[in-house]
């Protein structure tokens, strides 16, 4: 007898998003076990999107505790609806190495910010253990990256991993603001539509 | 903002590259619009995909562990802060200060949980458990190994401990004779003999604390006969914004916390703690920078530190 297909979710990477809820709650209710517990989920992923960000081990470390922190004391304002607990402690997490990335290129202390592009992303899973149906996803994430025109493509880099909004995106690459705003949503269109059939499959 | 503008902006709005005035707008009316609340959630789904599209990375495990370690010690403290209920355990530091004269100093959150007894501790328990092996409730027993510290008070001089006890006495002696013996006046007397006699005699050994550019910055005096522990520090900075130092004794197996303070204005500090120690097992004193509350084990940087 096979076993039961597990159902296709990003977030069943690390475990459902039902439990990562579950984690919040017990955290709105002063639990910090829950936090310790959500730390061990999410860490891993977390950290290697700010090292990939941030290029620095130890900012990134301090990233991670830091975003952990905010989720401790912000953890009554994680809106379900708005998406995976996931989604909002990488977002956090993402957002608060952008702002270091901006006070390095104030400081004009960014040496390798130039290295930072979707192009140094793996063209899949790296560790065999990450085969799941959750990488089935981030695969198909990457193939419509990867199909994105270079003019998308670049206008998304900047905006990513850049942390550069679309007036300096304008700037940097000489094309007009409203050019630059239309190849970013039509990016940004284009990635979710994976995201889009995978919860239709899922449903 | 009209409903074509938000969802033209959403794109961007999702990977933050916006301004913070555009972003409200658009998340203001997304929030209220049935067709760009969903797309601004799907839009933020994407970018934490291609969040997870990073190549993984393994945090160094005993870092990690650190971290995780310091922010569920960090949340249990914040806890403990909050569920402390008004009439709780006095706070002997604002008792001290106020019976010395030297006015309110703030207690680090942490220091909620020390109490104001000067009983004996045992070295030997809660700091060597793994942390999440203990009871919750436990939390306090690790920073009440430290000595069970009692924080005294913060900016005294030692000499003015004693000019003080002569005053109080002065006072003492001219004062009703149907003063209660568990009178105010007469218990901060009492403490400052305590002190004066814990920094004196033949038993007491002193451990000049300096910081790595060896400038002295205070010392710390054991009495090895009363078990009396006398830390005194001197234009010490104060610790970062959410910081706390963190005091520990280190022997040869262990860095026993002592407890968590915060120097006066002046960088002044003055601890007392009882605990019992083998006379010959201290090698040094250490001062860390820590988060607020305090932690098991030090992770912080060596701010100061003195071999015995």
């Amino acid at each position: 007898m096979n076993p039961p297909r597990r159902e296709l979710s990003y977030s069943t990477v690390n475990g459902s998003n039902a439990e990562d809820v579950v984690l919040i709650q017990r955290m709105c209710d002063a639990d910090e076990t829950a936090l310790g517990a959500l730390y061990d989920r999410w860490m891993r992923s977390l950290y290697s999107l700010v090292l990939h960000l941030l290029k620095d081990p130890d900012e990134a470390e301090d990233v991670v505790e830091e975003t952990f922190w905010q989720a401790w004391r912000k953890a009554s304002s994680y809106e379900p609806s708005r998406g995976a607990v996931s989604t909002w402690l990488l977002t956090i997490g993402r957002r608060k190495a952008l702002d270091r990335l901006r006070a390095r290129k104030r400081n004009r202390e960014d040496p390798v910010g130039h290295d930072r592009t979707f192009a140094d992303l793996p063209s899949q899973a790296q560790d065999p253990s990450e085969e799941t149906e959750g990488s089935e996803l981030r695969q198909h994430v990457l193939a419509a990256l990867q199909e994105l025109p270079a003019e998308q493509r670049e206008v998304l880099d900047l905006g990513y991993f850049k942390g550069m909004s679309q007036t300096e995106i304008a700037d940097a690459t000489g094309q007009p603001l409203g050019t630059v705003k239309t190849r970013m949503r039509l990016a940004m269109q284009k990635l979710r539509e994976p995201l889009s059939m995978h919860r239709e499959v899922k449903e | 903002m009209s409903h074509d503008e938000a969802f033209a902006e959403l794109a961007a709005v999702a990977l933050d590259a916006v301004s913070a005035d555009v972003a409200g707008a658009v998340r203001a009316h997304a929030a209220a619009c049935p067709e760009c609340g969903p797309e601004l959630a799907a839009m933020e789904e994407t970018v934490a995909v291609l969040g997870e599209l990073a190549p993984s990375a393994q945090m160094n495990r005993g870092r990690s562990a650190g971290i995780r370690s310091r922010l569920v010690v960090r949340a249990r403290a914040e806890r403990e802060l909050h569920s402390v209920p008004a009439a709780g355990p006095p706070d002997i530091s604002r008792g001290v200060a106020s019976l010395t004269g030297l006015g309110h100093k703030t207690t680090p959150s942490g220091q909620r949980a020390v109490t104001g007894e000067t009983k004996r501790v045992s070295p030997s328990d809660p700091m060597h458990a793994p942390i999440e092996d203990r009871p919750i409730r436990r939390m306090s027993s690790w920073l009440a190994i430290a000595a069970t510290l009692a924080l005294i008070a913060t900016g005294a001089q030692l000499l003015r401990v004693t000019s003080d006890r002569n005053a109080m006495r002065a006072r003492l002696a001219t004062a009703d004779t149907a003063t209660s013996p568990s009178d105010s006046m007469t218990v901060a007397l009492n403490q400052k003999d305590s002190m004066i006699a814990a920094m004196t005699g033949p038993d007491v050994k002193v451990v000049p604390l300096s910081n790595a550019t060896a400038q002295p910055l205070g010392r710390m005096m054991w009495n090895r006969a009363s078990d009396d522990w006398i830390m005194v520090t001197y234009n010490l900075r104060p610790p970062r914004p959410g910081m706390t130092y963190q005091v520990w004794l280190v022997t040869d197996s262990a860095k026993i916390s002592a407890g968590t303070f915060r120097p006066d204005a002046a960088g002044r500090t003055v601890m007392h703690a009882r605990y019992a120690m083998a006379p010959d097992a201290l090698r040094a004193v250490a001062i860390t920078e820590e988060p607020e509350g305090g932690v098991p084990a030090p992770t912080g940087p060596m701010v100061v530190s003195g071999s015995a």
